[in-house]
């Protein structure tokens, strides 16, 4: 077959409705959609302070077809330990867990709740969908930022001087039983990999990758693009990690040269060829890196 | 059935009678007897409970508000540090109407690092909505937890179980554990009308834009005035049932009084032994001693002290820059009485840090009180810091 | 506790806590949007390049869906001979490809040979006699065919009159049986008379058939193609020394030639004389082509050229015949046959050819024009020793029959896009017209005159017709015309179509996967050498449907769903017919997603409010 077909692939089951006031193109909205499809009617979401919290709607709105509870912003994974907990006590084991949080939620102010939930083993699937900054307050960087990025507190005369934070690697290093990157321009890995991680007992982690047409100063019929370009640069590689040990890519990284997805992005505008060439360095140094813990326990 | 036990412990056998059945909490001195007896009855089976190992009391209390919003009865334990670190989920916990049940064991703030007791812990999360009540004894410790559970659901609103660090916490006592069926009868099985239900989807705690958000804000105050009755209600069928009251305010020996003494937590069972000597000489000083904090118990309190000429509060606390916080609150609910009832209200600040209160102590606010008094000089507003270094 | 609450939970205008109790679906988010995304089919390169006007892209999204006869009936829609097409047409449709710039391009015709060699599951309906007017077609080649096809089709009664004892024009006499066998063409002009086309051959105009009684009809289609070979002028040699490759071509396919000489020298560099060659080569001669230009100049088939030098055939390039050599007396080891009859007819002596003398050839300068005539270049003459000599030079139409009145244009009869002369009722097609002379040039000429001759017709009777620019009719408004777009009926159902060609980077090619395309079987060199067998074998029916597969559906929603999958507001429904999607403009944010992620540019973005 020559175009890749994946209808038959996803669910048809809607989980989210229409109406809801995420921005044109927002990739976290998508992520939204295609992992309810993943999860189905049997989810309860609790999600921090973050863009969603923003999207679901007001009061008495919601956008899920799925329970929701809003929480606080550094508490996903405390209070879905708490919601598990509660099931647990009423016998319900089907029903999945999902924290859902944005990446400064995860990345920064709320990693203490997940690496204690990880490290208890939760049985939860938690999600960071990582739109690269602080979107929801006006795009502060975070520590999921990449280098030389322009957000409003890292400005053009200062850009990012810090490298993204590796969360799989941390979280690998939990040991937990499943943790994986997907991106909302694979929908097929990405729900595979949720459907994959509810059948697992225990706390799963999916990083995804949203891309921000406001955020990131790109056109909002890109984000898709944006998203694969990255997969292919291997900026954002697709893998799992099992058990914190069993590393696996479950996408092609052809490698693609960088400029490109860079240029796309009016966040590095900025950026000199030199700069721009550090970019590329430091993703050829991470997959080096990741590729030896692919191989080294193939 | 009588038992000997420390107040922590009475703390965690009125949690396995109430049949918690998520606890979140993180170890702090002088909490931790709390959770490590209810680690053993969990461990045992004799509590069927998830107990969550948390990381920090912050998510202590997000997970109590995970567990509790999905239907669960829900209880935490912490003390000074770890409850201003829950300050923010304080404040979820009751915006959310989450009928959350923690104990705080009465411990001052830091710095210097002290583990000692004072109530500047739980006095200063006044305001996050949780109702207050400060004990006096491990057996109204365990009374007030059961207790709690049972008026937290029926108003929806958290509670808190104050008792103080050490004097309490760890200080043994013999204690009645009331028949765990005739607690169920007491206490059924938590139900609620919302909850997070897959067959029932709907969000919890989204954005309230100004033009709900006041009447939201409304409602809780609704349920704290609410809550004045229940409290009394729940006492009373509690009295029925097992013998014991306790009310929101008690008065003791306080008729014919021409000075009373405000006084809560385990300092009113020094001042109890402080009146008893005074009366026995023929004295006119009664006790009162404030059990209910929030909702403020106004009117009781008010029926408590009119009429009486001088009232001296004792406060284990201070709002720096104002004055005891008990005292603050007492002059606020008596100010609208006739100002021939109204009382001469007497500052003082004592037993911060764990600085043992003693009898002479009390007796030192007494005198310092009718000094004033027959000085017929206008009350101070200042408090008198008692038996500090000049 | 729950039960003593009070049934009402609203207090205040509000619930205890901020739990919700309705959806988001009250936010007609689509207010925001100023851009628009609107499903909108475009045309196909192929379809637009196709010189027959075929939805190359309807039938092969037909066939990746498994409708096999659905296909095949599309395909017949516009080309009355896929067999015939499907094998000698020199596919433009698979040079603008969009595929071709991915990976390798579909497969086309090989695709289109197979729907072609379907044996009729049901044999097609005649098609109703809806119009009293009678139509005359003068020849039974591709346009005379494919005009009569249309037309019948149309409902009229249509009579071919062809001046040869068998129909099919040059597709007989002019294509060795190696590329088009008989029996194929016998089919195809089978499947043409079931639409109740009325045939009549040895018919001449002028001869048998009284320019009169064709003067009866209510509109002629004059087709009778270019049967006059151009000659070869030779220095000191009578043209009538040198065989037309043409002729050659036809003797050898009414069996009457079995033989040629061993050296033969075929002049030009059209598809006659690549397939003099490769006939000459099967008959066990060793044949030369001598042209003018280098191999990129030739007008023959690439294609075909390669074949032919693999099949053993040389090629002279940039070398020109100056003269002849003979010998007067023939050697007694040599008594060729074909030689007696090559200058049998000639007036002089039994001369007998022993070589061509040529020349070599250089591009000269650039005429006013621009283009640069071949030039000889002094003192490169060379003899090449032969027996035979074959010219294939090109063909031109013989107009005798016509009336005068009828305006010519050089050498050809001047039409415009409908086929029409300047004489009311006259039409004409094919290669009496300066149309390109391929078949497939051929069998759309055919078809638009149909559709002017429907039109002429219509008017006449003063019915309405119609109100379609030619433009419109044009495949991507450059194509040939579509006879479905004539009558209103396609069988695709199409959102708000554009008649723009859609251009490469308009596909999206993160949806497709590599595949490489299957390239069509063929006999060996060796058997082919001796063999007049079909020396291209096609792909078989599985092959071809996983060619179709391969095709990316260039501009036409074929369900694949992605829009819909994409869309981050949930606005994209599968419509409830079960064939397209309905899109909530309501809720659409205008993010163009689905327009970007569209893998066939069947999608595009317009302002709001038009």
């Amino acid at each position: 077959m020559s175009q890749i077909v994946i209808k038959d692939k996803i669910p048809r089951e809607e989980l989210m409705a229409s109406g809801h006031v995420a921005c044109p193109g927002c990739g976290g909205t998508l992520a939204m959609r295609l992992v309810l499809k993943g999860l189905g009617p049997k989810t309860i979401v609790t999600l921090p302070a973050c863009c969603w919290t923003i999207i679901s709607g007001p009061f008495p709105q919601t956008a899920l077809g799925v329970p929701l509870l809003h929480t606080a912003f550094e508490t996903a994974a405390a209070a879905a330990s708490g919601i598990r907990a509660a099931l647990d006590m009423q016998g319900d084991k089907d029903t999945t867990v999902l924290g859902w949080a944005g990446d400064g939620g995860t990345f920064d102010i709320g990693l203490q709740a997940l690496s204690g939930a990880a490290e208890r083993n939760e049985d939860i699937l938690y999600v960071c969908y990582d739109n690269e900054a602080y979107m929801n307050t006006g795009i502060q960087r975070s520590s999921a930022t990449p280098w030389g990025a322009w957000t409003t507190t890292t400005p053009v005369g200062t850009p990012k001087s810090h490298p993204k934070k590796d969360l799989i690697a941390i979280l690998a290093a939990h040991r937990i039983p499943y943790a994986a990157t997907a991106t909302v321009a694979d929908p097929v890995d990405l729900i595979g990999k949720v459907q994959k991680a509810k059948a697992i007992r225990g706390t799963k982690f999916v990083h995804i990758l949203a891309p921000c047409p406001p955020g990131w100063k790109t056109s909002d019929e890109e984000t898709i693009e944006l998203a694969r370009m990255a997969v292919r640069t291997r900026v954002f590689p697709l893998y799992e990690v099992e058990n914190g040990q069993r590393w696996r890519f479950t996408a092609e990284h052809p490698g693609d040269p960088v400029e490109p997805y860079i240029r796309k992005q009016g966040r590095f505008r900025h950026l000199t060829p030199e700069q721009i060439r550090h970019i590329q360095a430091e993703v050829d140094a991470r997959w080096e890196l990741l590729k030896r813990r692919v191989e080294f326990s193939a | 059935m009588k038992k000997v036990m420390m107040g922590n412990h009475a703390v965690s056998w009125g949690v396995r009678l109430a049949r918690a059945e998520v606890i979140a909490a993180y170890p702090i001195t002088p909490q931790t007897q709390v959770v490590e007896e209810l680690s053993e009855m969990c461990a045992t089976g004799a509590l069927k409970a998830r107990f969550i190992k948390v990381e920090s009391e912050h998510s202590a209390m997000a997970a109590c508000i995970g567990a509790a919003s999905t239907g669960a009865r829900t209880f935490t334990a912490t003390s000074a540090q770890g409850l201003a670190l829950m300050h923010e989920v304080l404040h979820w916990a009751a915006g959310a109407r989450l009928p959350i049940v923690m104990a705080d064991i009465n411990r001052a703030m830091a710095p210097g690092w002290t583990v000692w007791t004072d109530q500047n812990d739980s006095l200063s999360q006044r305001d996050t909505g949780w109702l207050q009540i400060y004990c006096e004894s491990n057996q109204e410790v365990l009374d007030s937890t059961v207790q709690a559970f049972k008026i937290a659901e029926k108003v929806d609103l958290p509670v808190m179980i104050v008792l103080d660090a050490f004097y309490l916490s760890h200080t043994y006592e013999p204690v009645d554990v009331p028949d765990a069926a005739e607690v169920d009868a007491f206490l059924p099985k938590r139900v609620t009308r919302y909850k997070l239900d897959t067959n029932d989807p709907r969000s919890f705690g989204a954005l309230a834009p100004p033009p709900v958000y006041m009447e939201m804000r409304l409602r809780q105050q609704e349920a704290m005035e609410e809550a004045l009755r229940v409290v009394d209600e729940v006492d009373e069928e509690w009295h029925r049932r097992f013998g014991r009251r306790y009310g929101a305010v008690e008065s003791y020996r306080t008729e014919g009084a021409e000075l009373v003494l405000v006084v809560s937590g385990t300092i009113a069972s020094t001042a109890r032994y402080v009146v008893d000597q005074l009366r026995e000489k023929g004295e006119k000083v009664g006790l009162v001693k404030a059990r209910l904090f929030r909702p403020f118990p106004t009117a009781a309190m008010r029926k408590a002290l009119a009429g009486v000429p001088h009232v001296a509060v004792l406060d284990r606390n201070i709002s720096p820059g104002h004055c005891g916080i008990f005292a603050e609150e007492i002059r606020a609910a008596l100010y609208d009485l006739e100002p021939a009832s109204r009382p001469a209200i007497h500052g003082y600040i004592i037993g911060l840090g764990g600085r043992d209160v003693k009898p002479e102590n009390i007796i030192d606010c007494v005198d310092r009180t009718r000094e004033a008094a027959r000085s017929g000089k206008p009350t101070p507003r200042e408090d008198v810091w008692v038996g500090v270094q000049p | 506790m729950a039960e003593e609450r009070t049934a009402s939970d609203i207090v205040h205008g509000v619930p205890p806590i901020a739990v919700s109790s309705t959806s988001t679906l009250a936010n007609r988010t689509g207010s925001w949007k100023y851009i628009r995304p609107v499903y909108q089919d475009m045309v196909a390169p192929c379809n637009a390049a196709c010189p027959l006007g075929t939805d190359v892209e309807g039938y092969m999204n037909l066939l990746r869906e498994g409708k096999v006869a659905e296909a095949r009936d599309l395909l017949l829609r516009e080309n009355p001979m896929p067999a015939v097409t499907g094998r000698v047409c020199d596919h433009p449709c698979q040079t603008h490809c969009n595929r071709a710039l991915f990976d390798d391009a579909v497969n086309i015709h090989a695709v289109e040979r197979m729907l072609g060699d379907l044996e009729p599951e049901v044999r097609q309906p005649v098609p109703a006699r809806t119009r009293k007017e009678r139509v005359a077609v003068v020849g039974s080649g591709p346009a005379g065919l494919a005009c009569a096809y249309h037309l019948a089709r149309l409902g009229y009664a249509v009579s071919v009159f062809e001046a040869d004892p068998e129909p099919g024009g040059a597709l007989r006499y002019g294509i060795p049986e190696y590329r088009l066998p008989r029996i194929v063409l016998v089919r195809e002009i089978e499947r043409i008379r079931a639409q109740g086309v009325t045939l009549q051959c040895d018919a001449r105009v002028g001869g048998s058939l009284a320019w009169k009684e064709l003067e009866s009809y209510d509109a002629i289609f004059l087709a009778s193609g270019a049967r006059v070979s151009r000659p070869l002028e030779l220095a000191g040699r009578s043209v009538a020394d040198v065989r037309p490759g043409l002729d050659f071509l036809r003797e050898v396919k009414a069996g009457e030639r079995r033989t040629v000489g061993r050296r033969v020298v075929v002049v030009g560099g059209t598809d006659t004389a690549v397939d003099c060659a490769r006939t000459a080569l099967r008959l066990g001669a060793e044949p030369v082509v001598v042209c003018q230009g280098t191999r990129a100049d030739l007008s023959a088939n690439a294609e075909a050229i390669e074949e032919a030098i693999r099949e053993g055939v040389r090629f002279e390039f940039q070398v020109w015949p100056i003269g002849v050599q003979t010998s007067e007396h023939p050697e007694e080891e040599e008594p060729l046959e074909a030689i007696r009859t090559m200058f049998a007819e000639g007036d002089g002596p039994r001369a007998r050819l022993t070589g061509v003398e040529c020349v070599r050839m250089r591009p000269g300068e650039p005429d006013p024009s621009g283009a640069r005539r071949a030039v000889p270049v002094q003192g490169t003459n060379f003899i090449l020793p032969a027996d035979t000599l074959l010219t294939a030079l090109g063909e031109e139409p013989d107009l005798g029959f016509l009336p005068p009145e009828i305006t010519r244009k050089g050498y050809v009869v001047k039409v415009d896009e409908y086929g029409r002369t300047n004489h009311p009722g006259f039409f004409a097609g094919g290669d009496i017209t300066g149309e390109p002379r391929t078949v497939a040039h051929s069998l759309g000429s055919g078809k638009r005159a149909a559709i002017g001759i429907d039109r002429y017709l219509r008017e006449r009777a003063g019915e309405a017709v119609p109100a379609l620019e030619t433009q419109e009719l044009r495949l991507g408004g450059t194509g040939n015309l579509s006879i479905t777009r004539w009558r209103g009926d396609d069988p695709i159902r199409r959102a708000s179509p554009v008649n723009e060609v859609v251009p490469y980077d308009q596909l999206n090619m993160a949806h497709f996967a590599g595949v490489p395309g299957k390239t069509d079987r063929h006999r060996s060199f060796e058997e082919r050498r001796s063999s007049f067998a079909e020396a291209n074998l096609g792909l078989t029916t599985n092959e071809a449907l996983a060619e179709a597969r391969r095709c990316f559906n260039c501009g036409v929603c074929n369900m694949c769903e992605l829009c819909l999958i994409f869309c981050p507001d949930v606005a994209i429904k599968r419509h409830p017919s079960g064939h397209g999607f309905s899109l909530s403009y309501k809720y659409c944010k205008g993010c163009g997603v689905c327009v970007e992620e569209c893998p066939r540019g069947a999608m595009t973005m317009t302002r709001e409010g038009l």
